[in-house]
């Protein structure tokens, strides 16, 4: 069957299986391999991606449930060559080491500071969602903390 | 020695950022997962649902699906697997790509390709396997048992391998039964996974045309999967191509050739079109190799003065169903590194490696030293607690002054250079400084760990010596491009290491070049030199950065010679820095790095003697092991109603030689303390009675999160190594390596009335409950 949404900011359409997961439609058949899969069962977060602005992990969802819906992934982040605030924590902070967790990462961060949640929520209740094996968290946690400031002033 | 060296003006020490962020933050990034070729299958592994089962044959008749590789068909193309790590009279020195019995569940067994991952899948369910179950051993205490099944009947054992290190045991017991006082304990080490966050994966392409395979592949060890592929495959090693681009994650699974990729290579051969295969969680929990699995029968024997004589370990070592390709490696380098930072009059270990139906048990972040670490330094704080003696303090009266440098251990290590007890020092002041905490009910205690860490897996003697079938020398091609740019080449590769900084800053240093003109080459055999071990021992920055450190600064003198004809000028008295060549005390006269390479590369205003070009290639096999060392605290808190434990705080302080880029360090140090955090708190790859795994979801395997690990606060001492061009010393693996020590001494020193009994990892809820309640 054929699935259309729009995926950062452009109208797209693919084929999908009734059984297609989100994830697996944005990376092969839209070709957005930013946003990673490391578990496929909802529980690391690399698969975190915005759906309508709310953070949401694309392993969990089917292609077909995402249709006519506004998909935001890591790729929409940096405009004309210049780092999203958050991304640019994260570089200045060494808050990524192989970098395969963090576009879920950064996109939770994201997708929950436009819900309102605060910072403290962020750190307390939104990273612990989200598996690190490389850099022990201490660094990500600076990373989001260091941006915050302006991911408020952009709000 | 400094604590650390300040080089004003040098990228050597500088905290630049990575070069490999921009993509990663971006997306762009390129996962092998994330590679797509035309006309590419998907494959689904048919794996055993049995830990241990007679393979009688396979039906593939209802499985529709373009092809379908048996276990028979794998046996009839393949070649046994060599292990790499054989130690004397190991019994099992090869393993089948699939072998004609399973002996473990999620063994790989043979492939199914169809045109989705999910048509694979589908295919696989209907491949009908017929498998006589047999016997399983779940635990080494089945397998060790009087009359217990054999996996290999001929061996009349399940020990693959057993070995004394160290002081012949009668020596030691000598030693023991001399002195005043024996601590002893049983002390284990439970099973855990590496759970890299990219699971394992690759993509084979065979091009019948030009009879060339390349896979890519989510490995550690590019070069190493090439020999070993050609060798199982019975293909020429020319023909093979093997590149690793963008790798989520190793700690040591990812370093070997696995049967995954041997399948998906016989597939795209059979086929002409690309195969892919990408490891689903549950499979990386079942089937990758998995680590620890230690059960050590330890003493440590002191004088009436709290000075340490001895040190011994009785160890067994689960390897699981087959050696893997470093085999009974973690159980040799367990007893290596046992005596640790210490002098000692004798130490030894009897190991026997033992069989049983899991998964083999490999390389793992640490590699048998967080085993040691855990053992001895337990042992010690026991000592302490029985003698009623500071455990700082019985640390320092038996730690190795750096007057005591060089020094040969018992286990016959040659420790290089460091200041052992100023670590342990300052860690204990940094913890000292600690604020008080409010009292909540809680228990606290703090508890430290120290040790010595091999790194660097060089010199290539010493692996001869040891039966190691690895390179223990990298190479480096350091080049100066015509335009006066660098290209680094080495065959070692970086799974998150930030190897294209790191590299790339010993390069520029030396070279006069700013960071953005450095590309490092790397993860790709047909653009790399050969190097067979790849990232793994801590050794990447030791062993290939020493290369690329010798190759640069020859590469700077000859831009000197061309230069000094250039500017009429003696060589001695050229500065290379900013991209150009200036004469000193003359600075006006220069010439541009650029025009020096396009004139070198032209063969024009060369030296006599000289060749045309700026490129240099050097070969590095280290002189020396260059030996890391650190201490770590750790300060808890304790539920005694739960027995929760929170790590409140942690604190390292280390001595990895030349920090080239210390912010690289600390993040090294500090997922490695994570690492250990899990090890000692929350991780065990858990098996039932009969073999079966209880872990095959991340809901099942718990790993460290935000709000279990503290921040972690690091300090650096520097003692470059003697060995090591560049003075740089492993970082890779020390986090792991001291962490579940110093957790685990510091609940004990929060719960004294359980101290004795705090001997196995993890320091479970469940498990300090148990042990509270039955003191109660």
């Amino acid at each position: 069957m054929k699935v259309r949404l729009r995926l950062n900011g452009v109208d797209r359409e693919g084929d999908a299986e009734p059984r297609t997961l989100l994830s697996d439609f944005v990376r092969h058949e839209l070709g957005a391999t930013g946003t990673h899969v490391g578990c496929e069962h909802g529980v690391c977060g690399a698969c975190t991606v915005l759906l309508d602005g709310e953070a949401v992990r694309s392993c969990l969802m089917l292609a077909a449930q995402a249709a006519g819906a506004e998909v935001t992934t890591v790729e929409s982040l940096s405009r004309e060559g210049a780092l999203h605030p958050l991304q640019e924590a994260f570089a200045e902070q060494h808050a990524l080491q192989c970098g395969f967790c963090t576009p879920g990462i950064l996109m939770a961060v994201v997708g929950e500071h436009r819900a309102g949640r605060s910072l403290d929520e962020v750190v307390a209740d939104v990273l612990p969602g989200h598996l690190c094996r490389c850099t022990g968290y201490g660094r990500i946690r600076a990373a989001v903390r260091a941006a915050w400031p302006e991911l408020e002033a952009r709000a | 020695m400094t604590e650390q060296l300040a080089r004003p003006r040098s990228l050597v020490g500088a905290r630049v950022r990575r070069r490999e962020d921009r993509r990663l933050l971006t997306g762009a990034g390129t996962f092998v997962d994330d590679l797509s070729l035309p006309g590419m299958l998907h494959a689904a592994v048919l794996r055993s649902p049995l830990p241990h089962a007679r393979i009688a044959g396979a039906d593939a008749s209802r499985a529709e699906a373009p092809l379908v590789l048996t276990p028979a068909d794998v046996a009839r193309s393949t070649r046994e697997v060599r292990c790499i790590w054989v130690l004397p009279g190991q019994r099992q020195t090869t393993y089948p790509v699939v072998a004609d019995v399973a002996r473990y569940v999620g063994e790989p067994l043979g492939l199914v390709v169809a045109e989705t991952r999910a048509a694979a899948e589908d295919a696989a369910e209907l491949v009908e396997l017929d498998l006589d179950p047999l016997p399983a051993l779940a635990d080494p205490d089945q397998a060790l048992a009087e009359g217990a099944p054999l996996l290999h009947a001929d061996w009349g054992t399940n020990v693959v391998v057993e070995m004394e290190i160290g002081d012949p045991a009668d020596a030691v017991e000598d030693v023991i039964a001399g002195a005043a006082h024996v601590v002893e304990r049983r002390l284990r080490i439970q099973r855990v996974t590496h759970c890299p966050i990219e699971p394992r994966g690759a993509v084979a392409h065979w091009e019948a045309a030009t009879g060339t395979l390349t896979l890519w592949s989510s490995t550690q060890s590019p070069h190493h999967l090439r020999e070993m592929l050609a060798e199982v495959l019975t293909l020429p090693a020319e023909s093979i191509r093997v590149i690793a681009r963008d790798v989520g994650g190793g700690f040591g699974q990812k370093e070997h050739l696995y049967p995954e990729e041997v399948l998906v290579s016989l597939a795209t051969m059979r086929l002409g079109a690309p195969v892919k295969w990408i490891e689903d969680r549950s499979e990386s929990l079942l089937s990758a190799v998995q680590g620890r699995d230690h059960l050590h029968d330890a003493r440590l024997a002191l004088d009436a003065d709290g000075r340490f004589l001895a040190l011994h370990s009785r160890i067994v070592s689960n390897v699981g169903a087959r050696p893997s390709n470093v085999g009974a490696g973690p159980a040799l380098v367990s007893s290596g590194m046992l005596p640790g930072p210490y002098a000692f009059e004798a130490v030894g270990t009897t190991f026997r490696a033992v069989l049983t139906n899991r998964p083999p048990t490999g390389a793992y972040r640490g590699f048998g030293m967080q085993q040691a670490a855990w053992v001895r330094e337990r042992l010690v704080d026991e000592a302490a607690r029985e003698l009623g003696v500071d455990p700082v303090e019985l640390r320092l009266r038996n730690m190795l002054r750096p007057e005591q440098l060089p020094y040969l251990t018992r286990t016959s290590q040659q420790y290089d250079s460091g200041d052992y007890p100023r670590a342990l020092e300052r860690t204990a002041e940094l913890m000292r400084a600690a604020p008080p905490r409010p009292d909540d009910g809680r228990r606290r205690g703090v508890g430290f760990a120290s040790y010595v860490e091999f790194t660097g897996l060089g010199p290539t003697a010493a692996n001869q010596a040891v039966g190691f079938h690895l390179s223990g020398y990298d190479t480096a091609v350091v080049r100066v491009e015509t335009d006066g740019t660098l290209t680094i080449a080495t065959g070692t590769s970086a799974q998150g290491q930030g190897h294209e900084t790191t590299f790339a800053q010993l390069a520029a240093d030396r070279l006069g070049v700013p960071l953005e003109r450095v590309r490092v080459l790397a993860g790709d055999t047909a653009t790399t030199p050969f190097g067979s071990a790849g990232a793994i021992a801590s050794r990447s920055m030791t062993v290939a950065g020493g290369a690329i450190v010798r190759a640069s600064e020859r590469l700077r003198d000859k831009v000197l010679r061309v230069a000094a004809n250039l500017l009429e000028a003696s060589a001695a008295d050229l500065v290379l820095a900013d991209g150009e060549v200036r004469v000193r005390g003359a600075e006006w006269r220069s010439v541009p790095l650029a025009d020096v390479a396009s004139r070198a590369w032209l063969g024009w205003d060369l030296a006599d003697g000289d060749s045309p070009g700026l490129e240099e290639r050097d070969v590095h096999d280290p002189a020396g092991i260059s030996y890391s060392y650190a201490t770590h605290a750790a300060a808890v808190a304790v539920d005694p109603e739960t027995g929760e434990v929170e790590v409140e705080r942690y604190a390292v302080v280390h001595d990895c030689g030349t920090a080239v880029n210390p912010t690289v360090v600390e993040g090294q140090i500090e997922g490695g303390v994570a690492q250990g955090l899990g090890i000692a708190l929350l991780e065990e790859s858990a098996f039932d009675a009969d073999g079966m795994p209880l872990c095959a979801t991340l809901m099942d395997y718990l790993l460290p999160t935000s709000d279990t690990v503290p921040d972690i606060e690091v300090a650096h001492q520097e003692s470059p190594s003697p060995f090591v061009p560049g003075g740089m010393k492993g970082v890779g693996e020390g986090g792991t390596i001291g962490a579940p020590a110093a957790i685990g001494n510091a609940v004990a020193a929060a719960l004294p009335e359980i101290a004795e009994h705090i001997t196995e990892t993890p320091l479970s809820p469940a498990r300090i409950w148990a042990l509270l309640r039955e003191t109660r």
